[in-house]
């Protein structure tokens, strides 16, 4: 029975780092990221988040599109793609050329990279 | 087996319980206390999202004034949540801030946004700056033709890159609207562009109000939109099958035609960082060539589609449509 405490402590020790884990639903985002962020919210949300019954095709969900293999349009799903979408844009989805910047396409690239 | 390994089994069977149970309830108060630690927050947030309109700080300048449609048209600044900057027509709240604000004026305003999007309002609108009549006179005046005018017949070139005149569509029923293709905001050129392929589509499915009637889309950005940007938007619009261009144009003209349409229209708009600010009007062109109707505010696609096959009923059975002939896929 003398080692019942030993072990005690080694199931709160993990019971102790599951807590964060759980409880954690940002993950840390980057200075790149967070300016992603922000060109995501200005430029992208207003069509790929919510409900826009009047729209010919809706527009995705961007959340996980680096977890797939392929992005919703069946392209690979690489940051070229990607890249290329938001420039050239694709369907019905508008071109970003001359809006946006190499460089804001770049963190808007890293900050589709962290949604899940 | 031997008393003693017996023994040492036991315990080993009652430690590994012991174990099992301490992860478990650990790991149920790691998951109950991060539960519990939001729990408030979260039916709080649901609450108020559920409940309570959101509100934004808008800055910009009155464009125009409407007093029976109780609107102004403000030329605004970025609204970081909400809208890029752009010129667009509000509602306010106050009936008294249209006797008090002109065309010309900086305000402030908080812009109110219903939970579901459905409708918006200006509320508390301050004057930051009075136009005065010197910048009162610097908006510039539109002068919309009025319904039962003719349309002016300019040179428009069309997604293939040929040149149109809207005379071309004379004896039929025509739907004319501006976009640009590169607009961002689903509320507005893509709204308007869905509509149209809604409205292209169910015309196609009644051959006579077909050939009856037009769809025209021109853009406001014609330094973008050249006639192959054009094609590739349109296409996106007709599923990819080129043979809607027979009953929908879409076209760009010269910056100095634009202006010209787009003041017989009624329509303002400007370019600032690459985007076009723009006000919206879709304009009911009948088969004699004059304006039938406008919507600049509200309207539903099948508002629009009843108005078309109305104005499409007026024509003469046997009026051609030059527009129609010589228009292969």
């Amino acid at each position: 029975m003398t080692r019942l405490p030993r072990i005690a402590c080694i199931a709160l020790w993990v019971a102790a780092l599951a807590m964060p884990m759980a409880c954690s639903h940002q993950p840390y985002l980057s200075e790149d990221e967070m300016q992603g962020r922000a060109l995501f919210e200005d430029h992208c949300a207003p069509c790929h988040q919510g409900a826009h019954p009047d729209l010919r095709k809706q527009p995705p969900k961007l959340e996980g599109l680096f977890q797939s293999k392929s992005l919703p349009s069946g392209a690979p799903a690489t940051d070229a793609q990607v890249r290329k979408t938001i420039i050239e844009g694709r369907g019905t989805m508008p071109a970003f050329d001359q809006r946006l910047s190499g460089e804001d396409v770049d963190d808007l690239v890293k900050y589709l990279h962290t949604l899940k | 087996m031997n008393h003693f390994l017996e023994e040492e089994l036991v315990i080993g069977s009652k430690l590994k319980v012991a174990l099992a149970m301490v992860i478990v309830l650990m790991s149920g108060l790691a998951v109950t206390g991060c539960k519990n630690q939001n729990k408030p927050d979260n039916l709080q947030r649901q609450a108020l999202e559920k409940h309570e309109n959101k509100r934004y700080n808008l800055r910009g300048q009155v464009v125009a004034k409407n007093v029976a449609a109780n609107q102004i048209t403000v030329n605004h600044d970025d609204i970081p949540g909400f809208m890029a900057a752009m010129t667009m027509p509000y509602k306010v709240k106050d009936p008294a801030t249209l006797q008090e604000v002109k065309p010309g004026d900086k305000i402030a305003a908080e812009v109110v946004v219903v939970n579901d999007g459905s409708d918006y309002w200006l509320e508390d609108v301050r004057i930051t700056e009075s136009s005065g009549r010197k910048s009162a006179g610097a908006v510039p005046a539109v002068h919309r033709l009025n319904v039962g005018e003719r349309v002016p017949s300019l040179p428009l070139v069309n997604q293939d890159g040929r040149t149109i005149h809207l005379d071309d569509f004379k004896g039929k029923a025509v739907l004319v609207t501006f976009i640009y293709t590169r607009c961002p905001l689903p509320n507005f050129c893509p709204r308007l562009s869905s509509q149209f392929a809604k409205i292209h589509d169910d015309l196609a499915k009644t051959p006579d109000d077909y050939r009856k009637t037009h769809l025209l889309t021109i853009t406001f950005d014609p330094k973008y939109d050249t006639a192959p940007v054009l094609r590739k938007y349109a296409l996106a619009y007709l599923d990819d099958d080129p043979s809607g261009f027979g009953y929908w144009d879409f076209a760009f003209t010269t910056p100095g035609g634009l202006r010209k349409l787009a003041d017989a229209f009624g329509l303002m708009y400007f370019e600032q960082d690459n985007q076009i600010s723009h006000t919206m009007n879709i304009a009911l062109i009948a088969p004699d060539g004059t304006v039938a109707k406008y919507w600049s505010q509200e309207w539903t696609t099948s508002e629009l589609e009843d108005a078309l096959r109305r104005q499409a009923g007026t024509a003469a059975a046997a009026a051609p449509a030059r527009a129609s002939r010589g228009r292969t896929p």
